[in-house]
């Protein structure tokens, strides 16, 4: 039984479909989609991101100060996550069950350790006199954060649902191989964890913005 | 092995249910399934539209609700009591529920009917049907689309009945006034905005999924042969709306999500220094200036949202009863680019009055008389089409060529508002009203009835009645000028005024502002006749003629046109067409050549015919 074989069907199949019958980018439809969905979040990030720009610029009051450092801690964290679905993702590839759930567990713990430390961050900002109601300048780590975690809630539903999934299939070898070689779920991993990784770089892209013009 | 093998059938036969051989095996679905959480594209259209019709219906009803206060500021009208209750007590609808259903007017209107109702419906219906696919990239996706606009027409639906009532604070929802929950400065801004900004947001979610799946849908799952120079204008529309959506509406989220903060968690990204009732409050370093940047930077795209599907829609109207190719395809297609690129830049002339730098403010006005020429591109190539064309003046037609006269005389307005020197004197009076009622109201109002006359047949393979059609034209097309026209010489008189009685100086215009109120309410009785032609319709229209029966499918193709819709049988099944996908070889627009009156973009070149390029 060649696993390979097995698991490269599906997608490829599908696409060689679409190359017989329609006109197309070569990138399969959802992928496309979700690409175009994280251009769109891009874009709200922007705005968010612009109108902190707009604030500092007009605002006599703004004062500056130093992220908590709890902050660069997630921001390492959240780079872990990223690893994590992604080795995950390879061990799916490979049909490595065993070593797949364990990282994609590692890569779900990792996420929510994540969301906690961003609310110690909260805290620690609020000890330094940046309560939520405060300084203007404090209100938009906040906004940042928060935004940005509900993003991560979401794929942490996700996520759960796959894992869950995932876990109940343990028991079976069969399913767990229907599982490997059925081209939608594979297709979904994927989309999954781009949006991992996508929203992984947002987070290290609102700390770096929000490090450089707090300095 | 053998298990191995089954299992592989199983799963690849359950995935390509959508898409690859959707007819050969998939499961009967259920009736909730068909009717109700349905993934067909044909089906999603048909929520859309009578979704966004049921909200035409209110909104229109809303204006002929405040209509009548405008027009009889002193009188009493007690059948409004037993309708508003508390909110006309004696017959006399209160300042506060004037100001919400001016508000709730305009939400309604731009979101949830030219938006929702408009793209939502032509998007679903004709991108799959067009580009020869047997559905969306994602059927799921795009049910969720739908769903999501539900949800939020279900929250924004139950606002109308809090005790505090909706939102009533501009569908602009600027702060400071809808910044605070404190219902003493406004009822609307207690829980009737939150409501309103929980409503934009699913709105804005429904509207994201959407786009997403056209633009995908679009690029990935064209029939082989169908070139991107080989789409129908209307498809081209369809994509760029979808693209300026995915764009700008975060935009909007992002001042949504902002304007939320302050009102639940007491920051003041928008408050600054506020006194209510001699107290000042804890708010400090805010910008109200911050949300109007926020807010146009999507509400200008937004127009441009709601009209382009409309002049697509008409593109292809005025071609197809004109029996002439489109004139200036090429310059059709790379106006609409222009129009995307530059509706980006012009937000700022929304904010002329804000105390708006005066050379930037140039560079606004600039923009926004650039965005002149694609539109007047486009008005020269629609009159371009139908001249000396054979026209057929069909109810779909009439609606077409009202599209071209109510857009080039709101445009021309517009040119008039875009020079901040003007603007400035003219902000926030009726002329402002006339001008963008006319451009994108009433004209995105033709379009989609355009559309809804002119596929009608591909919804439900029957005509709509046409005499009830050409009522609903005229009546709309001379009320509507009726309404907007005399607007244009109350200069001077300011919106959203309850009434104009404490101003003597607006005497004079009494007499035009109860005409306007007649005409309004006429206008809304004409679109009732066409949601009764609507209904009636679908059970008892004219059938579509049968040209032809083939595996027990009907074919017809009603208005003679060239596109991939009207080669799918009458029936409309699953998956579109019974065999498979028709391939394209040739332009949309090919009508009346080689001595034909049309011929379909699935038929192959004849020996020695050069393609059109």
């Amino acid at each position: 039984m060649n696993r390979t074989i097995a698991m490269s069907r599906g997608e490829d199949e599908y696409m060689q479909e679409l190359k017989g019958t329609t006109e197309y980018t070569g990138v399969h439809p959802q992928k496309f989609a979700l690409w175009l969905g994280m251009a769109s979040m891009t874009m709200f990030f922007a705005a968010l991101t612009s109108a902190l720009i707009l604030k500092k610029g007009d605002f006599k009051s703004w004062e500056n100060f130093r992220l908590p450092s709890i902050f660069m801690a997630s921001t390492a964290v959240i780079i872990g996550v990223s690893i994590a679905m992604h080795a995950a993702l390879i061990s799916y590839r490979k049909a490595r069950f065993s070593a797949f759930r364990w990282l994609f567990t590692l890569g779900f713990i990792l996420a929510v350790a994540f969301l906690v430390m961003q609310w110690l961050g909260f805290r620690a900002l609020a000890a330094m006199g940046f309560p939520l109601t405060g300084n203007i300048a404090g209100q938009f780590v906040y906004l940042m954060a928060i935004v940005h975690g509900l993003h991560i809630v979401v794929a942490l539903l996700v996520t759960a649902i796959v894992l869950i999934l995932a876990i109940r299939a343990r028991r079976d070898p069969l399913y767990e191989l229907k599982d490997v070689i059925n081209p939608k779920r594979k297709l979904h991993m994927e989309l999954l964890v781009t949006f991992w990784h996508y929203i992984d770089i947002v987070w290290i892209y609102l700390y770096l913005f929000l490090y450089f013009n707090y300095r | 092995m053998s298990a191995q093998t089954t299992t592989t059938a199983d799963v690849h036969g359950h995935v390509d249910t959508d898409h690859i051989h959707g007819h050969e095996h998939h499961h009967e679905p259920t009736w909730l399934e068909t009717y109700v959480f349905s993934t067909d594209h044909k089906t999603i259209a048909k929520q859309f539209l009578i979704t966004g019709m049921f909200w035409g219906i209110v909104g229109g009803l809303l204006s002929v609700l405040f209509r009548l206060q405008l027009g009889w500021p002193n009188d009493t009208f007690p059948f409004l009591e037993s309708l508003l209750g508390k909110w006309a007590e004696g017959g006399k609808i209160s300042n506060e529920f004037y100001l919400a259903m001016v508000t709730m007017h305009g939400t309604i209107l731009v979101f949830f009917v030219l938006t929702g109702g408009l793209s939502g419906t032509f998007a679903n219906l004709l991108i799959p049907y067009q580009i020869g696919a047997r559905d969306m990239a994602s059927g799921f996706i795009n049910m969720l689309s739908y769903w999501f606009f539900f949800a939020a027409s279900v929250v924004l639906f139950i606002s109308f009945f809090l005790q505090t009532g909706p939102a009533s604070g501009g569908w602009t929802a600027y702060p400071p006034l809808n910044g605070l929950r404190d219902i003493a400065i406004n009822k609307g801004s207690g829980l009737g905005f939150d409501m309103w900004a929980l409503a934009m947001t699913f709105f804005i979610v429904s509207s994201l999924l959407g786009g997403l799946n056209y633009v995908a849908t679009i690029l990935n799952l064209r029939t082989k042969g169908m070139s991107m120079m080989k789409l129908p204008l209307t498809i081209w529309a369809f994509m760029f709306t979808a693209i300026l959506g995915i764009l700008s509406f975060p935009a909007l989220l992002a001042g949504v999500a902002l304007l939320e903060f302050d009102r639940l968690l007491g920051t003041s990204f928008y408050l600054n220094m506020i006194v209510v009732n001699g107290h000042l409050l804890d708010y400090r370093g805010g910008s109200p200036i911050l949300f109007q940047h926020l807010f146009w930077f999507l509400g200008h795209p937004e127009v441009y949202i709601i009209i382009l599907p409309a002049m697509g829609i008409v593109s292809e109207v005025l071609s197809v009863h004109s029996r002439k190719p489109i004139f200036g395809y090429r310059a059709m297609v790379v106006s609409i680019m222009a129009i995307v690129v530059i509706s980006f830049l012009v937000w700022a002339h929304h904010m002329f009055v804000t105390g708006l730098n005066p050379n930037l403010a140039a560079v606004f006005v600039l923009f926004t008389l650039l965005i002149a020429v694609p539109s007047a591109i486009k008005v020269f190539n629609w009159i371009g089409t139908i001249w000396k064309g054979s026209v057929r003046l069909s109810v779909p037609m009439m609606f077409a060529i009202g599209f071209v006269s109510m857009f080039i005389s709101g445009g021309l307005t517009g040119l008039m508002l875009g020079n901040s020197p003007i603007d400035i004197q003219l902000h926030d009076t009726y002329f402002v009203v006339a001008h963008f009622h006319i451009v994108m109201g009433v004209a995105a109002f033709f379009g989609m009835f355009a559309g809804v006359y002119h596929w009608f047949p591909r919804f439900y393979g029957r005509f709509m009645n046409d005499t009830l059609g050409y009522i609903h034209f005229y009546v709309t097309l001379i009320g509507g000028y009726a309404i907007f026209f005399p607007m244009h010489f109350m200069t001077g008189l300011p919106r959203r005024y309850y009434t104009f009685a404490n101003f003597e100086t607006f005497n004079n215009f009494n007499f035009l502002t109860q005409f306007i109120s007649i005409a309004a309410i006429v206008v809304f009785i004409a679109q009732l006749i066409f949601v009764v032609n609507f209904f009636y319709s679908i059970f008892n229209g004219r059938k579509v003629d049968v040209e032809r029966t083939e595996d027990g499918h009907t074919y017809g193709n009603p208005w003679e046109g060239t596109t991939l819709e009207w080669t799918a049988p009458i029936e409309r099944i699953h998956g579109n067409w019974a065999g498979e996908i028709p391939s394209v070889y040739r332009w949309p627009y090919d009508y009346s050549v080689n001595d034909k009156p049309y011929i379909s973009q699935n038929t192959p070149l004849a020996p020695g015919e050069v393609e059109h390029t």
